[in-house]
């Protein structure tokens, strides 16, 4: 009785420590793999290498997306969650993927694409990268960065449905077939917490869609890094 | 359970008492590190979202 209790509370200490100790690595991996196929491609006659201007705003460039899954091709950030909550997203929401990552949700649209590009996360588990998805509110920023723009989506909404409502991920969320014309993101994750029963959807729509202006080791110190051209 | 295991053991206090903390550090880690990641996949939290 007592064994099974100190195994019980290991098993509970494991959910919430070790897995997130698996996914914190897997992480660091991730962001190493990102930046250095980043600094690569931005040596000098790669794009964005030839950049020297520092002004505040360029336009996108085209962009096309590639990952395959598992693998790492963009950085979220949300500025309300703190300036350490930074995540990459890999492609894919298959369990293996979910549990060291946030995902893409294959066959969605991609960052700043015309349609719905939606990214899938744990609640809890794996070091809990949408905890505090649901107290999100409208108006606030959610940053995607790729390899060559920076991508910002404003949120403005959010909805509790069922797992089985599928119509959350159509390119017109609910419409499915209907022509997209606005550029959403949508992200998803458990609730309540602890569960499988519900899931919290947040959308957001593009606000803006930027250059970067520095390729490798984005964060502190990069121009323009912590500033998306839109105001809040 | 324990004491079963405890009167097999050779050996002074001391050394009964060693073997049976590598014994029990032994069985955390396999849970920790096969057991649980395996049971966690078997749970009910945070199922693959819509990958329908």
């Amino acid at each position: 009785m007592l064994t099974a209790g100190v195994i019980t509370l290991l098993f509970v200490c494991y959910l919430v420590w070790g897995s997130g100790m698996r996914a914190a690595s897997a992480q660091r991996a991730f962001a190493s793999e990102l930046n250095s196929e980043w600094a690569h491609a931005a040596l000098p006659g790669g794009p964005g290498g030839s950049k020297t201007s520092l002004a505040a705003s360029q336009p996108a460039l085209p962009e096309r997306f590639d990952a395959v899954t598992g693998q790492p091709f963009a950085f979220i950030q949300i500025p309300a969650f703190g300036k350490s909550w930074r995540f990459a997203l890999i492609e894919g929401t298959a369990l293996a993927q979910l549990n060291v990552s946030p995902g893409h949700v294959p066959g969605t649209q991609w960052p700043g694409q015309l349609g719905n590009f939606a990214v899938a996360g744990h609640r809890v588990t794996s070091g809990n990268p949408f905890w505090s998805l649901p107290s999100l509110r409208p108006g606030d920023l959610v940053d995607i960065q790729t390899e060559l723009n920076d991508y910002t989506y404003r949120v403005i909404g959010k909805h509790v449905v069922s797992p089985a409502d599928l119509g959350v991920l159509d390119p017109v969320p609910g419409d499915p077939g209907k022509q997209p014309t606005q550029r959403l993101i949508t992200l998803i994750t458990c609730d309540p917490a602890w569960t499988g029963t519900h899931r919290v959807i947040v959308t957001g729509v593009l606000v803006s869609a930027e250059e970067r202006l520095c390729t490798a080791g984005y964060g502190s110190g990069c121009p323009g890094a912590s500033t998306p051209g839109q105001p809040r | 359970m324990y004491g079963w295991i405890w009167q097999r053991l050779p050996g002074s206090i001391y050394a009964r008492a060693a073997a049976m903390s590598g014994l029990a550090i032994v069985v955390a880690a396999a849970l920790w590190f096969f057991v649980f990641p395996w049971a966690a996949s078997h749970l009910p939290i945070d199922g693959s979202a819509f990958t329908g």
